[in-house]
């Protein structure tokens, strides 16, 4: 290489770690500040006193908790206690869900049941599909078999399909005249040009649907296995993006008023979008290795994905890379390795971008590979996850 | 013992003096003995195990500091009087009677491990004109300084400020005034709202100050992780020693001469504990009070080094919680 081009490529590779090293300093305290500012504890405490670990709070991922205390006893004794994770069916799932599902079986295992509410009505009303058959179809021909193909134990899990559990619309009704619309409107803006956390000013595409949806559905949705066909009041969790709090804050405002146990909440971080430019999302393919990508397709998006690394190798060997930032050691700590290695060797120097995306190729195909052949299987079994209990005691 | 080693012992120290200021005093106030002072309360429950943590230190520090030549006068102070203030005159009997018991528990410590310690009870100075004058001395100067008044207020629990305003705050000058012309005082973390204002008072007289040594908190037995977690309060502060039914956790507390050895050793057994330092550990607390207790019957002077043993990863969570439950009943239950 030329002596200038050296130069050049050096002041570039100086310049970009800079700019990553700035970008890590504006995140870092992101999380920690949404804490101060919620008034949440960290998840700390709680790693400190329980027995078994958790990788995913051991890499911040899980960070913060809201009143845990009240389920502490039911996870010691083995009483009943439960956990509730919808999921938008707007399209197959990707990693980032995985991190998601990897948290609930972790809980499953610890004694919860999980109930899993797939909110294809909210996907209908909020213009994420266009029909509710579409939604549906979503449902059950991606989102259900892969959950199912991650591991869940059927006895333990509870699936429904909204729109397919129409007992949920009761029970909806039933909380429905715990909330005033004041309140409603004052925590989603309702009518209201609204900032959500780091998206642009945006307008609420209301109508009735997603009033109801998010005013009344969402609380029965996350009360439901503590009404008397579920076996009555009992300890919950919600694990939920910081942004989510606000269905948490109106859930414990219903429980309470409907004499049921106000439910806890974990934290979950955002995984970061493999192309650098915010979260990993599915209105942005190529943010994300879906769980029905392709091999060759999901190889082409790591070699491709923005990374903490240097455009310089020799520099990178120097000085290290921002393993913080970068979508790659994400995907490879928070899906397949516990060790701090990872990071030490980015920030050493001692593993460059190529040799860590090689690696994490492999991982994520043969991880793809797996599922991939555990899906026809889930699909027979649906019916064993699918939750169909009549409920009755909403006329109570 | 050395008192460098006393004085350094994990888990068993929460706060104390440097030993330089040990010396200091010594030497400001010779020819008179150092004043070491540990006092509680009581209530109808029995004694706990855990006072003795108090008696015992008290006691192996006196030692420690014979060792090097300075004079000590330790004492126990038995607050029956202030035990009785929050009982109502229908069980004021009662309440001076178990200050007996109190005061009885004390000198049998004394006879079966040798500490030494003088008794005094609060009912035989506080109604005397010398005790008296020194309270009013301290209510003048705590009424002339708003600031003080403040720190006076937050040495009561907040569940009691109303009745004790009622009151005076009688009990907290009472408190004050006991302890003010104190050397070392020997007590629980929580006791430093009182030593604090002695101290603040004491400075502005120009005396001497009392120094506080703290020792860790006590915390209660069988208790699974998930109630320390859930009560962050207890995990910083722990529960009244001296009191066994403190928190209405008496079922959770040993209480010497009472409590069954088979009851014991289940609590030990269903105890949380834990590796990790920063975390209660009920059964090693109960351990190190073993520990005193066998140092003194044999006359030990060796340092303790449960602890270390514990964190330093020689003795497994479940060998500390068979050897306690051996320990509590050998050293300790077996003598009363």
């Amino acid at each position: 290489m030329a002596e200038t081009d050296r130069s050049e490529l050096r002041k570039a590779a100086e310049q970009s770690f800079i700019e990553k090293k700035q970008i890590l300093a504006d995140q870092i305290n992101y999380y920690p500040n949404k804490i101060k500012e919620k008034g949440f504890k960290t998840i700390n405490r709680f790693r400190d006193y329980y027995p078994e670990s958790n990788r995913l709070m051991d890499l911040g991922v899980v960070f913060a908790q809201e009143d845990l205390e009240s389920v502490a006893e039911a996870m010691q004794d083995k009483t009943p206690w439960a956990v509730v994770s919808g999921l938008n069916p707007s399209g197959p799932l990707h990693f980032g869900h995985k991190i998601i599902f990897d948290n609930l079986l972790w809980l499953q295992k610890q004694g919860a049941d999980i109930y899993i509410p797939i909110t294809n009505d909210e996907t209908y009303v909020v213009d994420k599909a266009k029909s509710l058959g579409e939604s549906r179809r979503i449902a059950y021909e991606e989102v259900i078999p892969s959950i199912i193909a991650m591991g869940f134990d059927p006895k333990k899990t509870h699936i429904f399909v909204d729109s397919d559990y129409p007992q949920i619309y009761n029970l909806a009704m039933k909380f429905s005249k715990h909330l005033s619309n004041n309140k409603i409107n004052g925590v989603f803006g309702f009518g209201n040009k609204r900032k959500e956390d780091g998206d642009d000013l945006k307008e609420e595409k209301e109508n009735p649907g997603t009033y109801f949806y998010r005013g009344a559905i969402q609380q029965a949705q996350i009360l439901l296995p503590q009404i008397k066909e579920f076996g009555g009041p009992k300890p919950t969790i919600i694990p939920v993006g910081i942004d989510q709090y606000p269905y948490i804050l109106l859930a414990r405002d219903v429980a309470e008023k409907a004499k049921l146990i106000p439910p806890a909440a974990l934290f979950l971080t955002f995984a970061d979008g493999l192309d650098g430019k915010g979260k990993m999302s599915a209105s942005r393919r190529e943010s994300a290795i879906f769980l029905n990508d392709e091999p060759q397709v999901a190889a082409k998006k790591i070699k491709t994905a923005y990374t903490g690394g240097s455009v310089s190798a020799e520099f990178q060997r120097e000085h290290g890379g921002v393993p913080e930032i970068c979508p790659i050691y994400q995907l490879r700590t928070y899906n397949f390795e516990k060790d701090k290695h990872v990071a030490e060797d980015c920030k050493n120097g001692q593993i460059l971008c190529g040799d860590c995306k090689r690696i994490t190729i492999e991982q994520v195909i043969d991880f793809l590979v797996e599922h991939q052949a555990k899906l026809p299987e889930a699909r027979d079994r649906i019916n064993e996850f699918l939750l169909t209990t009549p409920i009755t005691s909403h006329l109570d | 013992m050395k008192i460098e080693r006393l004085l350094s012992t994990p888990k068993l120290i929460q706060a104390t003096p440097s030993i330089d200021q040990f010396f200091e005093r010594s030497a400001l106030i010779s020819p008179k003995p150092m004043k070491i002072f540990y006092g509680e309360t009581y209530d109808d429950k029995g004694n706990t195990i855990d006072s003795m943590k108090y008696y015992l230190f008290v006691s192996l520090l006196a030692d420690a500091l014979k060792e090097k030549g300075v004079k000590v006068d330790s004492s126990i102070l038995i607050a029956d009087s202030a035990a009785c203030r929050n009982v109502g005159p229908e069980n004021e009997k009662l309440y001076m009677s178990l200050g007996n018991s109190r005061c009885d528990f004390v000198h049998r410590v004394n006879e079966t491990y040798g500490t030494k310690l003088n008794v005094t009870r609060m009912s035989e100075y506080i109604n005397s004109p010398e005790f008296i004058q020194k309270r009013a001395g301290v209510i003048e100067v705590c009424n002339n300084d708003p600031n003080l008044m403040i720190a006076v207020e937050k040495t009561v629990p907040e569940s009691k400020i109303d009745i004790e305003r009622n009151k005076g705050f009688l009990y907290s000058f009472d408190e004050i005034a006991s302890i003010i012309d104190l050397d070392i005082k020997v007590g629980p973390p929580r006791e430093d709202l009182y030593d604090n204002v002695a101290r603040i008072i004491a400075k502005q007289r120009g005396d001497k100050g009392i120094m506080s040594l703290f020792l860790s908190p006590t915390f209660p037995l069988g208790m699974g992780w998930a109630y320390f977690f859930a009560n962050e309060g207890i995990e910083d502060h722990g529960i009244t020693a001296y009191k066994a039914g403190s928190k209405r956790l008496q079922r959770n507390r040993i209480i010497v001469g009472t409590s069954n050895p088979d009851y014991i050793n289940d609590l030990i057994n269903t105890s949380f504990i834990s590796k990790n330092p920063d975390l209660p550990n009920p059964v090693l607390d109960i351990g190190i009070i073993c520990e005193m207790a066998r140092k003194k019957l044999n006359n030990d002077q060796s340092p303790l080094t449960l602890a270390e043993e514990f964190y330093q990863g020689d003795i497994s969570c479940d060998q500390l919680k068979t050897k306690v439950a051996f320990d509590v009943n050998e050293f300790i239950l077996s003598k009363f």
